[in-house]
């Protein structure tokens, strides 16, 4: 992808940089930051993650399949065991807590991957081997016409490196 | 080229975690983060050493299967009444140990305990390689290993299935589902730090396979967010999926009618122990772990102490669940039941309910004192105490149990044989080989968690690091 990457060793500049390309609109920013800092989340404000919506559908569909097909089969061969009802409700529960922790749970991580967009194949234009160790990093997806107005946003605000990515 | 004015901003003065017990103020910055942790993946002699000790016990207890394979399963010391011995009281034993894992990773990550961030790679890894120890037991039993897939719910060629009324058909489903989630949640936590490790790999063979594994992670906000709800709702599920597997192989003792065992106290008095004996392993592992490679910065007395702490409590719930058992026993009226009771202290294994009591109840009361809690050789010498008490209390509710039933004519007795007992000496192979393998190919703590106790570098303002 097109655009400008800059790379920053200390988080207020990088928090300043990213609030001054979102007023200024050049280009979609991405952030990369060694770790979850709570500061940049606050300047990205970015909507919050759906990954919860695959969570519920995973685990309501787990706990009805947990329950149904304790049931069905049950009451396809309804033995009676110990005593109990054919189909006993109380005792499905376990497996139907246990289906729906583990396909809600599976649906998180598939809900994460499809939304952060992995498994890739390289880690893409844009990013640099140093944002995942001491270093920010902020890339700016825009054209040539605009490239020059971030790398002098960029520079303004401390960026220890800028370059462009073709 | 001037620079603008950058307003010293709130907030970006200091690491995400604020609890003053758990910062780190020997780490500096990021770059020392990663060299640290990087730096404990270097082979060396010692581990070695520890590798080829594990590796001989495994093979110990890979032969001891081999011959009882060939010769049956009466070379493992069964004899009616007691059919449940060593395989069991082992399996209970690594399930537990597992739970602690999950708890530092899950429940204290939901109630933001900070301490957990230093020692809760570790725990995790443990809890995988404890299930999977754990997972063995039942497959030795069945005597048959290559029938286990019988134990799977899928149904016969006439849609037959198992019956899910069983407690042991539960502890298919809850063992495995927590198999599942916690090496999920493992290897999601793990990814950032395996594209550390990725970033900084010369060897482009070793790179390649770390690019795989870590799925081209880059660190960008994105990833991060979805990421953050990701393990969020991952220790969401996890939490009350803790605290039912253990619950669940409780009921494998709790359903039955057998003296000692038919108890509602049963599931959280299992839960109590499993977290107990858990954190003992914690200590076992992250203590020498914290001297040979040079952690102690990392994992603080402050950490040991907060440990220590859970440790102390989970003593006590146990010492009460214990105590409870001998009230019900008595308040119950039932005769078979007071009789087990006074068995189990004053009878035939007196005193491996005696070691029980001193190592769960007695021995960790020391933890009252903050200089003992403080001291990494005392808690060490502690945690090897409490992981015997723990698998001599599965013993205590185990065997006694089943040679004491309702009717004398029932009544018999156990001894575990050579066979038993390399099993029992394969697992603390097996489990080791594979967490010693662990610690050498992946960072054994979480180097981007322990990023966010370290303060960020600012320019202008009070952060970590060089300003």
């Amino acid at each position: 992808m097109q655009g400008v990457v800059g790379a920053f060793h200390e988080i207020d500049t990088t928090v300043a940089a990213i609030e001054d390309l979102k007023k200024k609109r050049i280009g979609e920013v991405t952030v990369y930051s060694p770790t979850i800092r709570h500061e940049l989340e606050h300047a990205i404000d970015a909507p919050q993650s759906v990954v919860r919506r695959f969570t519920l559908v995973g685990g309501l569909l787990g706990v009805s399949f947990g329950y149904w097909v304790a049931i069905w089969s049950s009451t396809y061969w309804p033995l009676v065991v110990g005593g109990k009802a054919v189909a006993s409700w109380i005792p499905y529960t376990i497996i139907g807590f246990e289906v729906m922790v583990l396909v809600g749970a599976l649906s998180t991580v598939a809900g994460m991957f499809i939304n952060s967009r992995i498994p890739r194949l390289s880690t893409t234009s844009g990013y640099d081997a140093r944002f995942s160790g001491g270093y920010f990093g902020i890339f700016i997806a825009c054209d040539a016409a605009k490239a020059g107005q971030a790398e002098e946003l960029l520079r303004q605000h401390g960026a220890v490196e800028v370059r462009r990515e073709a | 080229m001037a620079s603008v004015a950058h307003p010293v901003r709130e907030g970006i003065r200091g690491p995400n975690i604020a609890s003053a017990d758990v910062q780190l103020p020997a780490v500096r910055d990021y770059e020392q983060v990663d060299r640290d942790i990087i730096a404990t993946l270097g082979f060396t002699k010692k581990w070695f050493m520890g590798l080829s000790v594990a590796v001989l016990a495994m093979l110990i207890g890979a032969s001891a299967w081999i011959y009882q394979i060939y010769w049956g399963l009466g070379q493992a010391g069964y004899e009616p009444p007691v059919m449940w011995g060593n395989f069991i009281i082992t399996f209970v034993f690594w399930v537990g140990i597992g739970h602690a894992g999950t708890l530092i990773s899950a429940i204290l990550f939901l109630f933001r305990a900070g301490f957990r961030t230093s020692i809760y790679r570790a725990a995790e890894a443990m809890t995988v390689f404890a299930v999977m120890t754990a997972g063995l037991f039942p497959i030795i039993h069945i005597g048959r290993p290559w029938k286990f897939f019988w134990l799977l719910p899928y149904p016969n060629w006439r849609l037959l299935f198992p019956n899910f009324k069983s407690p042991l058909v539960w502890d298919v489903f809850a063992i495995s589902t927590y198999l599942t989630i916690s090496t999920t949640f493992l290897y999601i936590g793990l990814i950032p730090d395996i594209a550390v490790l990725r970033d900084k790999e010369t060897n482009p063979m070793r790179k390649r396979i770390l690019a795989i594994l870590s799925l081209g992670w880059r660190n960008s906000d994105r990833e991060w967010r979805h990421f953050a709800k990701a393990y969020l709702f991952l220790a969401a599920f996890s939490t009350p999926l803790v605290l039912s597997v253990h619950s669940v192989v409780s009921f494998d003792f709790a359903m039955a009618l057998t003296p000692g065992w038919h108890a509602s106290i049963f599931p959280p008095y299992f839960v109590a122990g499993a977290i107990f004996s858990g954190f003992a392993m914690v200590w076992t592992i992250a203590i020498p772990m914290r001297k040979w490679f040079k952690l102690e910065h990392y994992i603080t007395l402050n950490h040991l102490d907060a440990t220590a702490k859970v440790v102390l409590f989970t003593s006590m719930v146990v010492g009460c669940a214990y105590l409870i058992e001998f009230f019900i026993a008595w308040y119950s009226g039932v005769r078979a039941e007071q009789e087990f009771f006074w068995n189990r202290v004053f009878g035939q294994w007196w005193w491996a309910a005696w070691i029980m009591l001193l190592c769960n109840m007695s021995l960790p009361m020391s933890l009252w004192s903050q200089k003992l809690r403080r001291n990494p050789t005392w808690l060490f010498v502690l945690s090897l105490f409490i992981n015997l008490g723990m698998w001599f209390e599965r013993f205590v509710i185990v065997v006694p149990s089943l040679s004491h039933e309702f009717e004398p004519w029932q009544w018999g007795s156990y001894a575990p044989s050579w066979v038993d007992m390399a099993f029992l000496v394969g697992s603390f192979g097996w489990f080791f080989m594979w967490f010693l393998l662990f610690v050498k190919q992946l960072p054994v703590m979480a180097i981007a968690e322990l990023k966010e106790i370290v303060a960020p570098r600012v320019k202008h303002g009070h952060g970590g690091g060089h300003h």
